[in-house]
């Protein structure tokens, strides 16, 4: 039990010795060195558990981030490639000052609410020039093709949406930056809560905190009442646009709010409905979370050639067959430019004064403003005003005499496109770092949203971002630290949990695979297999270099050079051994090649891709496999890594491929898109297992040779052992065959492997047209079975079995081409690719 | 006053090399009502027919289609027929009453129409602010002149400096690349012009339609035949907009028949797709612009 007395309005002389910088504001400690009431625990809970515990909840946080795959996130606020880690010492504000920044920041909701309302109707605040018209009108935000779709009480208007806030010296709040288009950092605040809230249990409780999650259950009910259809059961989908694996932090609302993560190529728009291309067909979706800028939304109606994106998607809305939150076009507001006009903007639109100021900022088109920013560049932060990609934001303060000599210029030359903000001494808070709290300035990101009745909703809580040791600035674009937000409530708040109202029927979204994720688990299989069984390949040829096999190293080099032919023609490279000639040259392209089909890194990174691409799919334990396998080769690759022998890099790789395959056989729900990786192990083991057969037959090899071979090849196959213990020879290749072909109940066997693949078939649906799947693989069975009773008379080979056997594998091989191609055409193109 | 007939067909062909899916399309092909010429009738036949159409006005208040084929096709054919008639009026270069430098003072917000003017003074996509447009408009700028006068001289010099290449170019080739070569198609020309009377404050917009082009005895054929013609409206507070044709170096008057305006060619592209698919696309426009 943790004794709880208060250090609130002490002084701090010993650990944690916090030592906010005199020139500035501190949130926790006053100027006198008292401890402000809200953070009396932190500071207390610190005391009691003395030094070193700073670095324990450091470490505490960073393992539970790791295991929930949150370490290996690789986007940020901007979705760049740039993480965040987090610090779990909270920012901690308390009650009452809390319900001041709420009431500032439902204020600035409505008053943004009636702006955008404005100008996709009446466009009345640029007829009576309350904003100067090339702010509105310059903005790439600013979508003239929903100049009839303005929001309205049945559609969604700004959706959620995320001000940035930070205080100046005076303790005054300020609004930095504004965010209408997409939830970044939202994820990542529910993250954060749920890690910190692991960390440091009982400081939450004590504290506290006011919880999350009825914030997030009543987004969701608001996001599933815009469904314009009448179906008790709406389909509400989160669209992903980042690129390639897609942004960790959505994948985690994804999966926290129970519904399909979606990308612009899963989704289509037909009758001017928008469909979820999904395993069971095209499914209809109702309402659609998008977490990109409105104009890369739908190419059609977008002005210049984009290709990606959901074509018709705004014709969908126009016929009201689709809510999109937020409006396409509300990314206009994230203009600076409406910060000098919108103290005015409040009172024209709301008839209130405005409560919460944003940064002080000047529009360079007036000639009076340009005369001040330029007069004071070097203290100013200069901003375009139409989000312009080629202009990244300018700080004077760090600016060489040139460089804001060419800026002046840049600015004289077309002054309207800019702004120059005063740059704010924010203040901090403490941070922990490895010697003790220090002081950091501090920026919350705080997310809100107007409920159906229109009432402001916020989140008691949020974001928060710390800058370094002497930043002053924090930029979005910049790693940093984040931070937990702890608001303090006079009574403890319920918990809430998400899953239970899912439970309770109020947040429905029916289960759906969407076909994408389908084709990634199928391939996630397929390149887990295939890596290992190059694994074991490598393995194999480097533990005859070392120890040899056979006494005679003419033999070994014939065997090994049969053995990388044998690898390089699975693939179809056989031409790839004219430019590769020497062993080492060879072994190397398996080894480090980063491009050819036949390399580990390569198929590695395949293997990655796919499992990102379907991230919500994996728990947390899988992620940490996937990153292990996938991170402790291609680091070493690039030679990050220390040197370690090969031997155990292999064995490590395979250790974490066999995790990640065994984890998905104990912890995925046996679904479709379950059925679909297994479908693809076994397809990718039979192939394998095809390839290795041919390979020994092609050889044609006796004596030694053959021998090397046969156990090479049950190696490869990981049946060595089985091999032994039930033949007690040493191994030949009829043995070898009918163990690999025909064993009942071996797993590792072609017989049991089609028995799967078929009943694992099974759980697809029947495609909208065309044979199932399933019934491609009983002749495959038949065909195999008949085989072996015709060639095989006991363990004994009849003559001519090893030609019939070529020929079956031959057979075998095209079979499960075309099953990979039917399934392909059922489940995951329902049309083509975009051209 | 006598009144001018025109026939208009207008076919656009494309044609896949492999099936196409899915095609969502969008045609700014029917004229616009309200500058002065009437379209008697107007008829879109898109083959295959769609499995969904809808009709509605642009931000610019142009009228547009909305189509999509839902189902496998390996072409595609829209043909927009339409029969305008409009008073024949001589053309002439009004007076703005106003230099080019007082121009951007004016203070006037909206068009005739109910746009903002501001809209056609920032710049766009296809036309940018770039200094070869602003350094090619210089020698125009003298101080004082006429806003139309300035217009009329900037249409003769793009004219008589550029060279009308067709293929030079396609719709996705940047202003700088056709400031460069000197060479383009009346899209480009238009863009140039508008790109630089937008540098010094004059709202000027891009205008998308058809141009006679069988030559009255002994006139020269205009070009612009077989295709789609754009040209160029300055405006002034005082004679609201005019219209300028510096692929021609004219003022266009009865043998330009117009069908939309906006910003840029992208605000009025007569037949945009999106195709899901695979294969390649050949596009193939006719257009016949028939007087009777």
């Amino acid at each position: 039990m943790i004794e709880a007395t208060t250090v609130a309005g002490d002084r701090l002389d010993s650990f944690p010795q916090y030592a906010p910088d005199a020139s500035r504001r501190d949130e926790a400690m006053g100027r006198d060195g008292s401890v402000s009431p809200a953070w009396a625990e932190i500071f207390e809970s610190c005391r009691h558990h003395g030094e070193g515990v700073l670095e324990a909840w450091r470490r505490d946080a960073a393992r539970t981030s790791r295991e929930r795959g949150l370490a290996y996130r690789s986007d940020s606020l901007d979705g760049t490639e740039e993480g965040w880690t987090l610090d779990p010492i909270p920012w901690v504000i308390s009650a009452e000052e809390w319900s001041r920044l709420e009431a500032g920041l439902s204020q600035r909701l409505l008053l943004y609410s009636a702006i955008l309302a404005d100008l996709y109707g009446e466009r009345r605040i640029l007829d009576k020039g309350l904003v100067p018209m090339e702010i509105v009108l310059g903005h790439r935000g600013f979508l003239r093709t929903l100049h009839d779709l303005p929001p309205d009480e049945h559609t969604v208007g700004l959706g959620m949406t995320a001000f940035d806030l930070a205080k100046d010296g005076g303790g005054r709040p300020f609004v930095l930056n504004d965010r209408f288009d997409s939830p970044y950092g939202l994820g990542l605040a529910l993250e954060n809560r749920t890690v910190v809230n692991k960390v440091l249990p009982d400081l939450f409780r004590r504290c506290q905190v006011r919880r999350v999650g009825y914030f997030f259950s009543s987004w969701f009910e608001y996001l599933a009442g815009r469904s314009p259809s009448d179906s008790p059961n709406p389909r509400v989908a989160i669209l992903d646009s980042s690129p390639d694996g897609g942004s960790s932090e959505i994948g985690f609302l994804a999966n926290y709010c129970g519904i399909p993560r979606v990308t612009a190529s899963d989704l289509t728009v037909r009758d001017a409905r928008v469909w979820l291309k999904a395993l069971s067909g095209l499914e209809p979706v109702d309402v659609i979370w998008k977490t990109n800028a409105g104009r890369d939304l739908d190419p059609l109606e977008s002005s210049h050639g984009m290709t990606a994106g959901v074509s018709g998607l705004f014709e969908a809305m126009r016929e009201n067959n689709v809510a999109v939150a937020s409006h396409p076009g509300a990314e206009v507001l994230q203009s600076p430019g409406f910060y000098p006009f919108l103290a005015n903007l409040c009172r024209e639109l709301l008839g209130e004064d405005l409560v919460l100021p944003p940064v002080a900022t000047w529009w360079c088109g007036d000639p009076a403003a340009r005369r001040f920013v330029i007069d004071n560049l070097s203290s100013m932060v200069v901003k375009t005003v139409g989000h312009h990609s080629d202009f990244r934001t300018r700080y004077g303060r760090r600016m060489p005499r040139e460089d804001l000599a060419q800026l002046k210029a840049r600015i004289e030359g077309d002054p309207g496109r800019y702004v120059g903000q005063e740059e704010l001494t924010i203040s901090t808070i403490p941070t922990s770092t490895d010697h003790g709290l220090a002081p950091r300035g501090a920026v919350m990101r705080t997310f809100s949203f107007l409920d159906a009745g229109g009432i402001p909703r916020v989140m008691p809580g949020g974001l928060g971002r710390v800058g370094t040791a002497d930043g002053v600035i924090i930029s979005t674009r910049q790693s940093g630290e984040s931070k937990d937000i702890w608001v303090r409530s006079p009574v403890a708040d319920e918990p809430i949990s998400i899953a239970r109202q899912v439970e309770q029927g109020r947040i429905i979204s029916p289960e759906v695979v969407p076909s994408r994720t389908g084709e990634n688990l199928f391939w996630s299989g397929r390149y887990a297999e295939r890596t290992d069984s190059i694994v074991r390949f490598a393995t194999r040829i480097i533990e005859g270099r070392s120890s040899g096999f056979s006494y005679d190293h003419e033999l070994d080099a014939e065997h090994e050079r049969a053995l990388v032919k044998g690898l390089f023609r699975i693939f179809e490279l056989g031409a790839l051994l004219k430019k590769a000639k020497t062993p080492d040259e060879r072994l190397d392209r398996v080894l480090r090649d980063e491009t050819c089909p036949v390399g580990i890194a390569a198929n590695l990174r395949s293997f990655h891709r796919a499992c990102l691409a379907a991230r919500e799919e994996w728990s947390p334990t899988s992620i940490l496999a996937i990153e292990s396998a996938c991170d402790g080769w291609l680091e070493e690759s690039e030679g990050v890594a220390p040197e370690l022998r090969i031997e155990s890099r292999l064995e490590a790789l395979q250790l974490n491929l066999a995790a990640f395959l065994g984890l998905n056989l104990d912890s995925m729900t046996r679904d479709e898109g379950w059925a679909l990786l297994d479908a693809g192990r076994r397809i990718e083991r039979l192939t394998m297992l095809s390839g290795l057969l041919r390979l020994l037959l092609r050889s044609n090899a006796t004596g030694t040779i053959g021998t090397l071979l046969n156990e090479s090849v049950l190696f490869v196959s990981d049946s060595l052992r089985t091999y032994q213990s039930k033949f007690l020879t040493i191994p030949a290749t009829p043995q070898t065959i009918l163990l690999l072909l025909g064993e009942e109940d071996y797993p590792r066997s072609m017989r049991f492997l089609l028995e799967r693949l078929e009943s694992v078939l099974g759980k697809l649906p029947a495609p909208a047209k065309g044979t199932h799947p399933a019934e491609l693989v009983g002749p495959m069975s038949t065909e195999l079975i008949g085989f072996l009773s015709e060639n095989f008379e006991g363990e004994q080979g009849r003559p001519g079995m090893e030609s019939n056997a070529q020929a079956y594998l031959d057979s075998l091989l095209g079979r499960l081409r075309e099953l990979g191609d039917l399934l392909t055409k059922s489940y995951f193109s329902h049309v083509g690719n975009p051209t | 006053m006598s009144i001018v007939r025109y026939h208009i067909r207008h076919l656009t062909t494309y044609r896949y090399s492999g099936r196409i899916d899915l095609c969502h399309s969008l045609a700014h092909l029917a004229p616009r009502e309200d500058e002065g010429q009437e379209t008697t009738a107007h008829r879109v036949n898109v083959s295959p027919a769609p499995d969904f159409r809808a009709e509605r006005l642009d931000y610019f208040g142009n009228r547009t289609n909305y189509f999509a084929i839902q189902g496998s096709h390996a072409s595609l054919e829209v043909l927009s027929t339409l029969t305008i008639e409009k008073p024949g009026t001589a053309a002439a270069l009004p007076s703005a009453g106003l230099s080019w430098d007082a121009s951007s003072t004016t203070g006037k917000l909206k068009d005739d129409s109910g746009i903002h003017l501001v809209n056609y003074v920032l710049p766009t996509h296809a036309c940018p602010r770039l200094p070869e447009v602003e350094a090619f408009l210089r020698p125009s700028l003298c101080e004082g002149r006429d806003v139309m006068e300035l217009a009329k001289e900037l249409m003769a010099r793009i004219h008589s400096e550029f060279d009308y290449v067709p293929g030079a170019t396609d719709t996705s080739t940047p202003l700088g690349r056709v400031m460069e070569q000197k060479q383009g198609v009346c899209q480009d020309f238009a863009h140039v012009m508008i790109s630089a009377l937008r540098s010094v404050k004059i709202p000027a917009r891009y205008v998308s339609g058809y141009i006679e082009t069988l030559p009255p005895p002994g006139k020269e054929k205009l070009q612009g035949a077989d295709a789609s013609h754009a040209w160029v409206e300055v405006h002034a507070p005082a004679t609201g907009w005019v219209p300028f044709d510096p692929t021609n170096d004219t003022i266009p008057g009865n043998r330009h028949i117009k069908v939309c305006h906006g910003r840029d060619y992208f605000d009025v592209q007569p037949l945009k797709g999106i195709f899901l698919g695979t294969g390649k696309q050949a596009l193939d426009v006719e257009v016949d612009v028939k007087p009777f």
